[in-house]
């Protein structure tokens, strides 16, 4: 049986391209969100295997979606893929429970072996 | 500044649009390189847009934490045709239809966001200030509204530092503008980073 994702972006295009290179690497995009309300909604009732998780969505930061969904108790393994490309900012990110951090922009390659690192 | 400082300015403002340039060439996947670099409030030459009435796309970030500023980065409406062509599949592009439009614009919105946020990586990390870029928006606006739109926009940050860069794609036939203000505090701390050492 295939994994599962959820994307999370508040870009269409990102999500776009996103889902295009999971679902070529046989992953099953199960939703997608635009905003952190919505992400924390679908992390909660999908529980997908992964998450890839925006750091800045209209509402709210990734941050605090990371949080709130490991609050929840969503086991999901959460990679953020952010264009916020700090040092300080990366770590909270893994320091909050992220997977892994992948800054914006990536290549196909970059992002799928970040994926075959976290799910393996 | 004196001249140590704004040594330092300059050669950060470089650095970040430095990086800037290597995100557009990732993203575009097509060489970029830094035209020129203007500090200073001079009136954009709009002549580039293809006249008055042609239309411009401004994409703009605002900062949001400890420092406040905006970059607009700027393209003309033959640029913006070009991108499309060069980076998204041709279905989207031939089709007017309201999800491809949204996507198109996605598309510009995305390149400003990893654009602007090389930029502030970049300064974040010399600096040592919590900054972010928000969520950008798009404008589409006349050639001659221009200048006056980003005069507007400057007077929303009381005391202001402008840097612009215009980028050149030469395989792409692109030359797009990404202009930055700034409010005061990044002096402040250029002149606090200086004085440290």
């Amino acid at each position: 049986m295939s994994k599962t994702v959820l994307v999370v972006d508040d870009s269409i295009y990102m999500r776009s391209l996103i889902k295009t290179v999971m679902e070529g690497a046989g992953y099953e995009v199960v939703g997608e969100a635009q905003n952190g309300e919505s992400a924390i909604d679908l992390a909660c009732s999908l529980q997908p295997d992964l998450i890839t998780l925006d750091n800045i969505l209209p509402d709210m930061m990734g941050f605090e979606i990371l949080k709130v969904i490991k609050e929840e108790g969503v086991e999901s393994k959460v990679i953020m893929v952010s264009a916020v490309g700090q040092q300080t900012v990366v770590n909270k990110g893994l320091s909050l429970g992220a997977a892994e951090y992948i800054v914006k922009p990536f290549t196909e390659e970059d992002l799928l072996k970040v994926v075959e690192k976290v799910m393996a | 500044m004196n001249e140590n400082e704004l040594k330092v300015a300059t050669k950060l403002i470089f650095e970040g649009l430095s990086m800037a340039k290597a995100s557009m060439e990732m993203i575009l996947q097509s060489p970029i390189s830094i035209e020129q670099i203007e500090y200073g409030t001079s009136d954009m030459d709009i002549n580039r847009f293809g006249g008055d009435e042609s239309e411009v796309h401004v994409i703009k970030t605002e900062l949001m934490g400890e420092l406040k500023g905006t970059s607009h980065l700027i393209f003309s409406e033959k640029e913006v045709q070009k991108l499309y062509e060069s980076s998204l599949p041709k279905n989207i592009v031939e089709d007017d239809s309201k999800e491809s439009t949204i996507m198109k614009l996605g598309f510009l919105t995305e390149i400003d966001n990893m654009v602007s946020a090389a930029v502030i990586t970049e300064f974040s990390n010399f600096l040592g200030v919590e900054i972010y870029g928000n969520v950008p928006s798009l404008k589409v606006i006349k050639a001659k509204e221009l200048n006056n739109y980003l005069v507007e926009e400057s007077s929303e940050l009381e005391q202001i530092i402008h840097f612009k860069a215009m980028f050149n794609g030469k395989e792409l036939d692109i030359c797009p503008d990404f202009i930055w203000v700034f409010h005061n505090k990044f002096v402040d701390k250029i002149k606090d980073l200086v004085s440290q050492k």
